[in-house]
């Protein structure tokens, strides 16, 4: 949150938050008022707004649309989980995928308020006329993060494990900075150190300054409890939080009204963290040390990113590097660090090998079930022969295709 | 070593009293179930009013017109001569467990006791039921035990609540991944 996307001499934005919910209105409102004071400030009418935020995901979207129909000098701005869903309904529109990024976003308001200003006698309808560069793409060359789900979305992009490029199977020269975040961040950091101190004094703790309720407990089993919804805390997972903007407090116990729900603190760490990596690793992570599961997840109750299964049941039987499992796998390897994070997090990773790796018993890794063999750490799991897939993969094509 | 034909298409779907196979089989079947339910006598009335005494018997029809067995043991222990007739064959098991029983964690082990050669031939995945009424003790606690006698690499545990197809279908996939990571998934 420290760089400020803003294009060089631009006068503040007034934004209006003409269609946005209320958990969003809070996060952007703190965001102006911490970090964008220069840059944005918060019009209290579509009136004195020169650019509108406008979520496409929540419902009455088409009425905010007619809303602003007498105002075709105001500037657009629509997000949305699936740009692409909406790119037909409202065409010319600039949508952005959801996550917002935070860094980016003044910048697109104000070139978005800028190029709807120099309008004249549009027709109503169609109030952002085609920019000669689309803003989003204007915004992201500026500012250049990896497109972890950020802007118009591709397939790859939308199950949360961005669009990292592969590193090469052995190490040369520095990793690229974009493969990594920084947990800290982001609420699996604020999270983590919760349940660090819910552990080591027995008290429940709360995340204060946020939203919604997010709690901690660690007794009978290590618990978080929150009233956030699930569509609710993926976004904000997702989110980078300034670190004032949560505090940890501890509390004499939590209150249940009924709305929370109670998760296991593994499964809500493993989601919050594959939500904060998508598809990128913890800072200080080495992709080329052999780590290992030490149990598979709770797949009924995480979230799954691509080839999670295969993954999970390949790492908990072999030591290998984050990047071995993609080769053996023969997987984009942002899909085995998703897992990685989660796991990192999820405390479900173990990263000391035994002295010799040889003494793990290799189970078979075959392409049959009846004809189970060792194999090697390093030998690349065969798959299955296309023509004549035995009865395990026709079982499993079943399982995931049928309702 | 069995040949895959001889592997029967069989999948065994075991575990305690009340755990949820009737019901999980059910979940997942896409024929109605067959099931020689009784009225349950001696202790199990106590846990319920029916209770398998013979099998559970469900069935997968793949695509290509091939049938895949889901076979329920019976719960109670009397039975038990059963469960090698019952699971000679099969791809591997899918074992629930009843969390809110006494003593859980004992339940598990003599159950993989009871499948122990079945299971090092095969494989496991451990559905761990009734979560919603008692969280203790926690996924953790089952990987430990499972540990302790020696399942290395420890088996997938899954919190399943046994009414869901979806939990009980996740059990079997992860079945199928431990037999083979290399599955072709699409
Ligand atoms: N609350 C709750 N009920 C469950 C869960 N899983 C299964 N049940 C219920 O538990 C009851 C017992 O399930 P059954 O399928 O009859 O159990 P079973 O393993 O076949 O039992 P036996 O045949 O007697 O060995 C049913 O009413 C199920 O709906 C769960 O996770 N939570
Ligand atoms: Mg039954």
């Amino acid at each position: 949150m420290s760089r400020h996307t803003i294009l060089p001499g631009q006068p503040l934005t007034a934004l209006y938050l003409l269609h946005v919910g209320s958990m969003d209105a809070r996060l952007i409102g703190l965001s102006v008022e911490r970090h964008w004071k220069h840059s944005v400030h918060l019009a209290s009418s579509l009136e004195s707004g020169r650019v509108v935020l406008i979520d496409c995901d929540r419902p009455g979207v088409e009425a905010a649309f007619e809303q602003l129909a007498p105002h075709p000098r105001t500037g657009v701005v629509c997000y949305a989980f699936h740009p692409k869903d909406h790119a037909q309904r409202f065409p010319n529109r600039v949508i952005l995928g959801k996550p917002l990024n935070l860094e980016a976003l003044p910048g697109i308001l104000a070139k978005a308020a800028a190029e709807s200003a120099r309008t004249i006698a549009a027709p109503p309808r169609r109030i952002a006329p085609a920019p000669d560069k689309h803003p989003v793409e204007a915004a992201q060359s500026i500012e250049a993060p990896p497109s972890h789900g950020q802007g118009l979305q591709t397939e790859d992009e939308r199950d949360l494990c961005g669009v990292m490029e592969d590193l090469p199977a052995a190490p040369i020269g520095p990793l690229p900075e974009r493969l990594f975040f920084n947990p800290n961040e982001y609420l699996i950091g604020h999270l983590q150190r919760a349940i660090e101190h819910a552990a080591s004094n027995g008290r429940p703790h709360l995340i204060a300054g946020l939203p919604r309720l997010i709690g901690v407990r660690p007794l009978p089993v290590p618990a978080c409890i929150t009233d956030f919804r699930d569509n609710q805390l993926r976004p904000l997972s997702m989110a980078q939080l300034p670190p004032t903007t949560a505090r940890l407090i501890s509390a004499s116990s939590l209150t249940n009204n009924g709305s929370e729900t109670v998760s296991a603190s593994e499964d809500f760490l493993w989601n919050v963290a594959a939500w904060a990596a998508r598809g990128r690793l913890p800072e200080g992570t080495d992709p080329y040390k052999p780590v290992r599961l030490r149990a598979w997840p709770n797949f009924t109750k995480v979230f799954m990113s691509p080839h999670a299964l295969r993954i999970s049941a390949l790492w908990v039987r072999t030591w290998a590097s984050p990047v071995e499992i993609a080769a053996r796998l023969g997987i984009p390897q942002r899909y085995v660090f998703s897992v990685f994070s989660s796991a990192r997090f999820a405390g479900l990773l173990d990263s000391t090998p035994p002295v010799r790796p040889g003494a793990i018993p290799q189970p078979p890794v075959s392409t049959s079930a009846s004809t189970p063999t060792r194999s090697a750490v390093a030998e690349p799991v065969t798959r299955q022969q296309p023509q004549r897939p035995s009865i395990l993969s026709r079982i499993l094509r079943k399982l995931l295709n049928a309702v | 070593m069995r040949s895959e034909r001889a592997r029967h298409n069989k999948i065994i779907f075991s575990g305690t009293v009340g755990a949820g196979k009737s019901t999980a089989i059910n979940a997942l079947s896409d024929i109605p179930p067959v099931s020689t339910e009784a009225l349950a006598s001696d202790d199990t009335a106590k846990l319920k009013k029916t209770t398998t005494v013979a099998m559970d018997y469900g069935v997968l029809n793949l695509p290509d017109g091939e049938k895949v067995m889901l076979y329920g043991t019976p719960g109670q222990e009397r039975f038990s001569f059963m469960w090698d007739i019952l699971s000679e064959g099969g791809i591997g098991l899918v074992l629930l467990i009843n969390n809110a029983n006494t003593d859980p964690l004992s339940d598990l082990k003599g159950y993989l006791g009871a499948f122990k050669d079945f299971i090092a031939g095969t494989a496991v995945t451990v559905g761990v039921t009734h979560m919603d009424r008692a969280e203790m003790p926690g996924l953790d606690a089952y990987r430990a035990t499972l540990a302790e006698l020696g399942h290395q690499p420890v088996p997938a545990v899954f919190r399943v609540d046994a009414r869901s197809r979806d939990d009980v279908a996740m059990l079997v996939k992860a079945l199928l991944y431990t037999l083979n990571p290399g599955l072709i998934d699409a």
